[in-house]
């Protein structure tokens, strides 16, 4: 298949040093050149390891703002690049490159945004996540309008329309939520489709993942939607 | 039961309504800046003024139920309305700010995307 070089691969990553450039590789294993990669002010040498990589356009946040602000950087830098679709994937190597494909096929059959979905018999997903995702999605339906599978799973895929209708204000982990709202809000068409996870020790040692603390906060920055 | 409202009831009750319906407008056209906390917030501050001045004698009953004295009644219920519009002004500084922060952070980033854009083609 030959892919459109107007297709972004967008990873907002905080101090994945250790990781992130074999996420890349991953993705230029699948035939995507084009890479947006955020640094959101990670404090060790993330930005240095993926500046001089061909093909990957690195930003950097100078402070920390969130997951959603470095999201949201790296969709303005692909509007600039003009880009007709947009997929989102987390910096951490959870995602696999291979979901790449079925989320920009469906984009292609008219769809505006595509969902991954982590949440079907293929995963092991650890208890607590799933309890997490369960209450999130709850939230997200109360406060979004919106009912869907996996309201926090970082692969999206966008289509242009959807990437210059969607306006997010939020920074941190509720802007997977205010997404939904969005699409809800635009009626954009969308799909959920599933996708594979790895949860691998580095990932569930992430200080900055989705804890307890950090459900709580997600949970209060939806009530200011 | 009809209830009897003095002038000052009443204008406690306009006023109030008037803001509620503000705030409800507000919150269904989606202005900018409004969100589901604030106008719960704000129903909930100008629902309590309504009732207690249609009912003022509830808060003499809570007030004795908690075992204030009346006059203290009356200066804890306008202080909580006075922290309340506070924290309404702080929330919105606050979030704008961050916003505006954000916003700062990412210009920045993106100014040296032209340069990137040249070296890419």
């Amino acid at each position: 298949m030959e892919i459109n070089n107007k297709i972004y691969i967008i990873l907002p990553v905080f101090n994945e040093e250790s990781v992130v450039c074999d996420v890349i590789s991953g993705i230029k294993a699948e035939g995507y050149e084009n890479i947006i990669v955020v640094d959101d002010g990670s404090t060790d040498n993330t930005h240095r390891s993926v500046m001089n990589i061909k093909g990957v356009v690195a930003l950097r946040h100078f402070l920390n703002r969130g997951k959603g602000a470095a999201i949201k950087t790296g969709i303005e830098a692909a509007k600039f690049l003009n880009a007709e679709i947009v997929v989102t994937m987390d910096g951490d190597g959870q995602h696999n490159a291979n979901d790449i494909k079925k989320m920009i096929e469906k984009i292609n059959e008219g769809y505006d945004v595509v969902l991954g979905n982590r949440f079907h018999e293929g995963n092991k997903i650890p208890l607590v996540r799933v309890v997490y995702n369960k209450i999130g999605n709850v939230f997200t339906l109360l406060f979004c309008g919106l009912w869907v599978k996996d309201s926090q799973s970082g692969l999206r895929a966008y289509s242009k329309k959807a990437i210059e209708l969607i306006d997010t204000k939020t920074d941190r982990y509720e802007y997977d939520s205010e997404v939904i709202r969005e699409i809800k809000k635009n009626g954009l068409k969308f799909i959920e489709v599933p996708i594979t996870v790895e949860y691998t020790m580095y990932s569930r040692n992430k200080k900055e993942k989705q804890n307890l603390k950090n459900g709580i906060k997600t949970l209060l920055k939806m009530l200011t939607f | 039961m009809i209830i009897k409202l003095s002038v000052y009831q009443i204008v406690i009750l306009i006023i109030s309504l008037y803001f509620i319906f503000g705030a409800t407008a507000k919150y269904i056209k989606k202005e900018e800046g409004q969100t589901f906390i604030k106008f719960f917030f704000a129903i909930a501050v100008w629902s309590g003024i309504i009732i207690f001045s249609i009912f003022p004698n509830l808060t003499r009953t809570i007030s004795l139920k908690l075992g204030f004295g009346e006059n203290l009644n009356t200066m804890i219920f306008i202080g909580f309305i006075i922290v309340f519009m506070i924290i309404f002004r702080l929330i919105n500084i606050m979030e704008r700010i961050e916003r505006n922060i954000s916003e700062i952070v990412r210009k920045e980033a993106l100014s040296k995307l032209e340069n990137k854009k040249d070296e890419m083609s």
